[in-house]
């Protein structure tokens, strides 16, 4: 999830499937979980409007797309 | 895992692998560039060029966008650092790409104040908890990390943050493949699209490959799946006389791509005349810089930044390797004098960089058996 050693997201341009879990409307957040359990705040501006268990695909802290189901 | 594992199934792998190979003609010799660094990443994790007939040959082009920033742009960020009272911050990779007199993380043992985020929203937050502090995020990356950096400025104006500022080295992906194009030292057969700035550009700005130098273009997801797939689908243009833009990522990229993020593209960026290219020079309207609207939140009008070109290493190699002229391990300094642990080039810094995907991977050791 987060930039380490020996790899990292953000400057690798990968987008994260991430299950939104809370939603902060009025500030156009929403609080996201990976696979890893780790949880981030993340910008929905792009996406707008999510609903909790939606699936977002999040690069640097913003969802830019749906994960689409396969 | 959702929505990956699908993706790795080595039987279905195997079994594109058949259709590849039934696609290729003997004694032709096939070029494929893969533009996004998260390809070479995967193809060299995954092994997926091992699937491919010896004629296949894949291209790592310049999708990494810790590779491509030039080391007068690092210094311009250490300098910044050294600044009293700042906080600069930037993603991880970026850290240890080297300058002409260290890098960031250099910079940061020496005792300047700089800290990894993972978001421009992670430095925004640094920002809202360091009132009495000056905080600088080193914005890098192509069209896929664009939109947090200019949704982030704008959080930041709304929140009236006015402690906070950015340093924009954002670049755009298209420029540098037209100049890949024009280059004579290079001939390619077609590409694997980027999944990831496909997500917000589309495919659209693709359209000129077919339609101008009549190259097959398929933009590809990440898993070896979809990267395989990719390159099939080249293959079957090229066996069908066919030549355009096609999109197997589309259970993420929209034709369109994504507006509302080109909208604030739009709104809080302007293309710059022109920004120089780790490895390939000054390119045309190729970099981003923060529009006038925005201006108060452009950390290079808010201070001094020194702004001096910095020749690359004479040993460095990355210039070739960025536009697939030679493999990584072909570089002189590959394995020895520069390694993950002391890069002397960019392409060796972050992972998705292909010299290091190959040394991470223990590609170079193959290559060298097979030379």
């Amino acid at each position: 999830m987060s930039c380490g050693s020996d790899h990292c997201v953000t400057c690798g341009d990968d987008g994260e499937p991430m299950t939104v879990v809370a939603i902060d409307d009025e500030r156009g957040l929403a609080l996201c979980t990976g696979d890893d359990g780790k949880r981030i705040t993340v910008e929905t501006a792009l996406v707008d409007p999510v609903a909790v268990g939606e699936v977002l695909l999040v690069h640097a802290g913003t969802a830019i797309a749906f994960g689409a189901p396969v | 895992m959702r929505f990956v594992d699908e993706f790795r199934d080595a039987d279905l792998g195997q079994a594109v692998a058949g259709e590849i190979l039934s696609l290729v003609e003997p004694g032709r010799h096939y070029k494929l560039m893969e533009v996004c660094g998260g390809h070479t990443h995967s193809i060299y994790k995954y092994g997926v060029d091992d699937l491919l007939p010896a004629n296949v040959e894949l291209v790592h082009g310049p999708g990494c966008p810790v590779c491509v920033i030039p080391m007068g742009r690092v210094d311009d960020g250490i300098a910044l650092a050294h600044q009293d009272g700042v906080i600069f911050t930037c993603f991880g990779d970026m850290m240890r790409v080297p300058g002409s007199s260290g890098s960031l993380l250099d910079a940061k043992a020496a005792g300047a104040d700089i800290r990894m985020v993972y978001s421009p929203l992670d430095a925004l937050r640094i920002a809202k908890q360091n009132p009495e502090r000056e905080v600088v995020f080193f914005a890098i990356g192509f069209e896929t990390t664009a939109p947090s950096t200019a949704l982030t400025l704008k959080r930041a104006r709304i929140e009236g943050v006015a402690n906070f500022s950015c340093m924009c080295s954002h670049v755009t992906i298209v420029p540098p493949l037209r100049a890949l194009l024009e280059s004579p030292d290079l001939r390619l057969d077609g590409f694997i699209g980027p999944g990831h700035v496909s997500t917000i550009v589309g495919a659209r700005p693709f359209e000129f490959i077919p339609a101008d130098y009549g190259k097959p273009v398929v933009i590809s997801g990440f898993e070896p799946l979809d990267i395989l797939q990719g390159v099939q689908m080249i293959l079957r243009q090229l066996a069908d006389g066919r030549c355009e833009v096609e999109n197997q990522y589309k259970r993420v990229v929209p034709y369109e791509g994504n507006l509302r993020a080109l909208e604030v593209l739009a709104e809080v960026f302007e293309l710059r005349p022109h920004f120089e290219w780790r490895g390939l020079g000054f390119i045309s309207h190729s970099g981003l810089k923060i529009s006038d609207a925005y201006a108060e939140l452009d950390a290079e009008r808010r201070f001094t930044v020194p702004g001096v070109r910095v020749a690359d290493p004479k040993a460095c190699q990355c210039g070739e390797v960025l536009k697939g002229v030679i493999k990584p391990w072909e570089c002189k300094v590959f394995g020895t004098a520069c390694t993950p642990e002391r890069p002397i080039g960019t392409c060796m810094v972050s992972s998705e960089g292909a010299c290091a995907a190959y040394y991470n991977f223990g590609r170079f050791a193959r290559e060298r058996e097979v030379v």
